[in-house]
């Protein structure tokens, strides 16, 4: 995005590279102040969403229609007080809260929100967000562990054990998406979608973005899959010795974990910032389309799933533990592996191997 | 499993049906009603709410204290020497463990009890909820002033016939 203020080249390579790492400092500003952000209101859309689809009216008392709740609950969790547990182990209590938050916003680094806009350009982009969303797991493990109380660690084993199963379905079913790319460059991930004609990897990949759907509720431990922090058996689940900000921290954490898990999804299927050519071609209505600027059309899709998310939270009740065990391994990773067989196939077939 | 079926559970209709109400939820107006700030309507005459207790009327039988059953009505009184009158010293009830029964107030002769129609009486101590004699008094001052014979011939008077409760008042009876 600067490339055409400073011109690199007439510049010494430590003041080319202090610039550098200048624009990164500034991307990774933005990028963590529009996260928190989002975080903060992505807690008063889910309330407002699932008060009005309960026939409630949510938060509404905190400034016009509760806009300001998000600040007020905020304010709250800086100043109450910091409870640790006579019985809990220390260190670990300390640590768990920001592995898992550290985990989570780490994979924002290799999000391509827009061309060119994205802190690490890495060429293993979808790897390092499945290694980092199974680094968050160690985070909820380890809270559950050094909380030293039941509930906290039933919470933990069950998000382990259940993080673990949806996370080979998760990987196969984005498998599909990179055969077809040939990259797991997730900007080359977008860029592949363009050059094909649909322009979406949705169609061509519905089984895997099915599996991918259903996984990513699992991912993330949201309803229906909610068990590691499931309310009315385990109170708070892994977080429930936790208050004040270290529980913030995990409340973040989960809510970035949203955020990235339906950023992969809009990157690998629904063409991250680009709208299909198919749309785009249509007279008017694709010429007012393609002025929208590209980071709208991310954030719209981004917003699309969030809702998703809670949407099903408002409709779907709690799965029992082993029907969600029986869906991840018995009907999702079939699915998944099917899936690439078939998509593997195809594309050989396509460039004629077969 | 037939075939139908089959189809049903693999595309997820029952959840879609289910999501589609959600949906369709999304656009009614809520049924909440926002009590303190917006809609603040006063009780139903009749309404069982804070206790109020004359002075004047009391002659200390301890019928109320009787038949309360959580037991919080607490009475102490003497015979007064001269005119052998019993004389009322003490006269509490704790409100907090009151049910709101209006047993009491059924049972006194004198009509000198009375539930009112007052009940934003929330507070942060127990001290605040402890009537005492003279709190009751007041209640009965501000919150009876002007309907002590009317509400004790509609509500709250001595019923030898029928024990009900009065059409007129307001009480749950059920969903219609």
């Amino acid at each position: 995005m600067f490339e055409n203020i400073i011109r690199p080249e007439t510049l010494e390579p430590i003041v080319r590279s202090v610039i550098n790492i200048g624009i990164i400092l500034i991307n990774i500003a933005i990028i963590v102040g529009i996260a928190l952000f989002h975080v903060a209101y992505a807690t008063y859309f889910e309330r407002k969403t699932i008060g009005h689809m309960q026939v409630r009216l949510g938060p509404i008392e905190v400034g016009p229609h509760g806009i300001l709740q998000p600040i007020a609950d905020g304010l709250k969790l800086l100043f109450k007080e910091d409870v640790i547990p006579q019985v809990a182990d220390r260190t670990v209590f300390y640590i768990a809260p920001v592995i898992f938050f550290t985990a989570a916003m780490t994979s924002l680094a290799v999000i391509p929100f827009f061309e060119k806009f994205v802190i690490a350009d890495i060429n293993i982009g979808l790897l390092f967000l499945f290694a980092m969303s199974s680094l968050g797991a160690y985070g909820i493990v380890m809270s559950g562990w050094a909380s030293n109380s039941k509930y906290a660690f039933l919470g933990g084993l069950r998000s382990a054990a259940q993080v673990l199963s949806y996370e080979i379905a998760m990987g196969l079913s984005l498998v599909g998406v990179m055969i077809m790319a040939g990259s797991l460059n997730l900007s080359e991930i977008v860029k592949a979608q363009q050059t094909y004609p649909l322009g979406l990897y949705l169609i061509p990949q519905i089984l895997g973005f099915g599996v991918f759907l259903i996984a990513m509720f699992a991912e993330t431990g949201r309803c229906p899959f909610d068990l590691p922090e499931a309310e009315s058996e385990l109170v708070a689940g892994y977080f429930v010795e936790y208050s004040g900000f270290r529980f913030a921290l995990f409340f973040l954490g989960e809510y970035i974990g949203m955020f990235i898990m339906s950023s992969i999804a809009v990157v690998c299927f629904l063409g991250g910032w680009t709208v299909p050519q198919f749309i785009l071609g249509i007279p008017l209505i694709g010429d007012i389309l393609s002025k929208i600027p590209n980071i709208i059309w991310f954030l719209l899709k981004v917003y699309f799933f969030i809702f998703l998310y809670y949407w099903v939270r408002a409709t779907v009740p709690r799965y029992r533990y082993d029907q969600l065990m029986a869906i991840g391994w018995k009907i999702l990773i079939p699915v998944a592996l099917a899936n690439i067989v078939i998509t593997g196939l195809i594309k050989l077939w396509v460039k004629g191997m077969i | 499993m037939t075939t139908k079926e089959l189809i049903r559970k693999i595309f997820f209709v029952e959840i879609f049906k289910g999501m589609a109400l959600t949906f369709s939820r999304l656009f009614t107006h809520a049924v909440t009603r926002r009590y303190p700030h917006k809609i603040r309507r006063p009780a139903q005459p009749g309404f069982r709410g804070l206790h109020a207790w004359s002075g004047e009327r009391c002659v200390g039988c301890k019928l109320c204290a009787g038949i309360c059953p959580s037991q919080c009505i607490y009475i102490a009184t003497e015979t007064d020497k001269e005119t052998k009158k019993l004389v009322v010293k003490k006269y509490d009830i704790e409100v907090l463990r009151c049910l709101f029964c209006s047993f009491c107030v059924e049972a006194c002769p004198e009509g000198a009890l009375a539930l009112t129609e007052h009940y934003e009486y929330a507070d942060y101590s127990r001290e605040a909820l402890y009537m005492t004699m003279e709190k009751l008094q007041a209640n009965w001052d501000k919150y009876m002033a002007g309907k002590v014979e009317d509400y004790f011939k509609r509500f709250w008077g001595p019923r030898p016939e029928d024990f009900s409760t009065p059409e007129e008042q307001a009480v749950f009876r059920g969903r219609k």
